[in-house]
């Protein structure tokens, strides 16, 4: 065990770590028993859900519901600040301008230059 | 999976008006209009996708909202079959009574739960996660629903979508990140510049135009055997 090495590529177990195995306070096993303690409750109470005979819908998982919840709704907590402002207007206004100048300047000059007979069609297909 | 077609059950408003009617308190559907009902499919929660939830408080939205139309669509009438709004994520909490409450909401000990730090960018009061991605979770625990390696009930990141195995993966990689970056990318950086230099200085074997003999083959190219060619120096020494 003290000479335990991680697989490539893969984390270390939180259970292989050495700074909790040793030396741990009362209040950090405390956390860690709370901590189970929760997760057993919740794993006891999809049990009971998922073993019951009488049961006839979805097994609903309110932590998914509230995740869906929040990111379909960000605009509610949404506030205008300097860094918002400027992601929105990097994103959403530079570009439309930056493409209608580029696209914009690029065939006219495509078009100046068929119009002169200078175009150089690369890789035609048809005549 | 099959589908099944069913139909929402009555909203609170719905069921004191049924029960004006009759006094018993028998859970009675009353005769709603058919865009009022919602396609239910027997997927697990995992499989339901945002579009589908979306859709679905957008129909109902519509079809039950008190303003006809396009207002119905940014009213906040909700139907009670979903969690109560103590259930779902609220605003960044102020007060130390409101992470507890938000804690206890999101199944985490008040001591762990971290909101994601408020700036604006529309978080609420969602807690701030471990970046790590279901990769680096045990293979070998009986999680509840082992493809996602994630138990009913558990807080889920922001970014879980982006998380699943299929995706992002934050394992240790064999060297570090930056070493990475910098063998790839300087490998990549250098033959292009060497390209570039290739095409700008090029450099090839001396040439010359063809030397044909003969006076440049005078008789050949059919001109008058009588006319004397011009002389074509094609030397110097």
């Amino acid at each position: 065990m003290a000479d335990y090495r991680e697989a490539p590529l893969a984390t270390r177990p939180k259970t292989l770590d050495p700074a909790e195995y040793f030396n741990l306070s009362l209040d950090q096993r405390r956390a860690e028993e709370e901590r189970a303690g929760l997760r057993a409750q919740l794993k006891r109470q999809y049990q009971m859900q998922l073993n019951n005979p009488h049961r006839k819908e979805l097994i609903e998982d309110p932590a998914l519901t509230r995740w869906v919840y929040a990111r379909t709704n960000p605009y509610n907590h949404f506030r205008a600040t300097k860094k918002t402002s400027l992601l929105g207007g990097l994103f959403g206004v530079v570009p439309l301008f930056v493409l209608y100048y580029v696209l914009k300047t690029d065939r006219d000059k495509k078009e100046e230059q068929i119009k002169a007979g200078t175009y150089d069609r690369k890789f035609k297909l048809a005549y | 999976m099959h589908l099944q077609f069913g139909c929402n059950p009555p909203t609170k408003s719905q069921r004191r008006r049924s029960e004006e009617k009759n006094t018993k308190k028998t859970l009675d559907f009353p005769k709603l209009s058919p865009d009022a009902c919602v396609f239910h499919c027997s997927m697990s929660p995992q499989q339901l996708n945002m579009a589908a939830v979306g859709f679905r408080n957008w129909a109902r939205a519509l079809s039950k909202g008190k303003q006809p139309g396009f207002s119905a669509l940014f009213s906040q009438v909700r139907a009670a079959s979903g969690p109560s709004k103590g259930m779902l994520p609220g605003p960044y909490p102020q007060t130390p009574e409101e992470r507890a409450a938000a804690a206890k909401k999101y199944n985490m000990r008040v001591e762990d739960y971290e909101p994601i730090p408020d700036n604006g960018e529309g978080y609420g009061d969602y807690p701030q996660l471990p970046d790590r991605s279901q990769h680096e979770r045990d293979p070998w625990y009986s999680w509840d629903h082992p493809d996602l390696r994630r138990n009913w009930g558990e807080p889920i990141h922001w970014d879980f979508d982006m998380f699943i195995r299929n995706r992002v993966d934050t394992s240790p990689s064999p060297v570090a990140w930056h070493t990475m970056c910098k063998h790839l990318f300087g490998f990549v950086g250098f033959m292009l510049l060497m390209f570039y230099l290739g095409e700008k200085f090029p450099s090839y074997q001396p040439v010359a135009p063809k030397q044909y003999p003969y006076s440049n083959l005078h008789l050949e190219r059919g001109e008058d055997p009588e006319k004397q060619p011009e002389e074509v120096k094609h030397f110097n020494i």
